[in-house]
């Protein structure tokens, strides 16, 4: 039997096909979509903290350097003194001269869109992830310490000593520089960072600052707040409010 | 005769101990699945040869890119080829003396830099 198609079928046949392999398609999106981890981030996302010192005690400052030491495991080192102590996040006083306020700061690394870490390192290996987390590819790092230098915030830290018993999720090692990593391993999760957890209230939160329908986005645009350094033009994902 | 008699045990004996050697460092749970009679890795030698390159890429997809997928990660090396102490918890670290890394790195005499920075033994509470 000779097989003809006359136009009416060969376009009901066609559309059919066509939005078959479309629902196919968005299938197969979706299920991407899912398994983030699966795929490199992207600049879509900024990852952001905004800290609001009015509302932070210093027993949270202190409870939030306590969660990033027992998520890294930093802090214990025994043979580093003074200066060479790792600090990935410290508490800082700070003094409005004129008037004798006060303010706690919790301070760590705090991922600038135009990292100056970046720019000086030698061999690449301080690196800014595409959803601007700042990192050190301790695989790379040969231990010069510019960057400890041209950082303005002195985030960074140099491992002095031979370590064991690292934490599984975070590699350390003598002779690298390390910083706060915004716990990237947990964010990838979709967790919360340590230090962020660690704060019952919301005096810290930690978002996508790109995502307009975040925590993070909308308070930034309801509350004043500030950059540290805001001069240097280095656009950091962590701000503050109340300073 | 005699002579042939003690290189014939000699040999017997060196056999044996390489074999045992060999099924000891592999790791438990290496150990086991290999006893359940399924494969871990595609091919034996492509993962002898290869692993460096393999270990590299990933460390890069990971770090820089965010991707954590369980292929090639040396966390889930460490997870299948670490041995338990003996009546222990505990866990020998995978690159000491007669373990599964050292026990190569050690004939070819090629340092293994990865464990100056990442941890030697799975995490407490890992399988």
């Amino acid at each position: 039997m000779e097989k003809t198609i006359n136009r009416r079928d060969f376009i009901k046949t066609t559309t059919a096909t066509t939005a078959g392999v479309a629902t196919l398609a968005t299938g197969i999106t979706l299920t991407t979509f899912v398994n983030a981890n699966e795929n490199p981030v992207t600049n879509e996302k900024r990852w952001g903290m905004l800290i609001d010192t009015n509302r932070l005690t210093e027993t949270d400052i202190d409870g939030m350097v306590g969660a990033c030491q027992k998520e890294h495991g930093w802090g214990s080192d025994k043979l580093s003194t003074g200066d060479q102590k790792a600090s990935w996040i410290k508490k800082l006083k700070v003094k409005d001269t004129a008037t004798g306020r006060i303010s706690n700061l919790a301070l760590m690394c705090q991922h600038c869109e135009e990292p100056p870490c970046v720019d000086v390192c030698p061999t690449n290996a301080s690196m800014k992830r595409e959803d601007g987390i700042v990192l050190v590819d301790k695989h790379l790092c040969i231990g010069c310490r510019y960057c400890m230098m041209a950082c303005p915030y002195e985030a960074r830290s140099f491992v002095h000593e031979e370590l064991t018993d690292q934490k599984e999720h975070m590699p350390r090692g003598k002779g690298t520089v390390e910083s706060c990593t915004m716990c990237v391993h947990k964010v990838d999760k979709g967790e919360q960072p340590a230090c962020v957890a660690s704060v019952n209230s919301d005096a810290v939160i930690f978002g996508d600052l790109y995502d307009s329908s975040s925590k993070i986005n909308q308070t930034l645009k309801k509350v004043q707040s500030t950059q540290i350094r805001a001069d240097l033009n280095l656009n950091t994902a962590v701000r503050y409010s109340g300073i | 005769m005699n002579r042939w008699i003690i290189l014939f045990f000699s040999l017997i004996m060196t056999g044996a101990f390489a074999h045992g050697q060999k099924t000891h460092s592999l790791g438990d749970e290496a150990h086991s699945i290999k006893d359940s009679g399924k494969t871990y890795h595609e091919s034996i030698s492509v993962i002898r040869k290869m692993h460096p390159e393999f270990l590299n890429h990933k460390r890069d997809k990971t770090l820089r890119e965010g991707v954590r997928t369980e292929e090639y990660s040396l966390k889930g090396c460490v997870t299948c080829h670490a041995t338990k102490k003996d009546n222990s918890n505990d866990y020998h670290p995978v690159n000491s003396e007669g373990q599964f890394c050292s026990t190569c790195h050690k004939k070819v005499a090629t340092s293994v830099d990865c464990f100056s920075c990442h941890r030697t033994t799975p995490a407490q509470g890992a399988k």
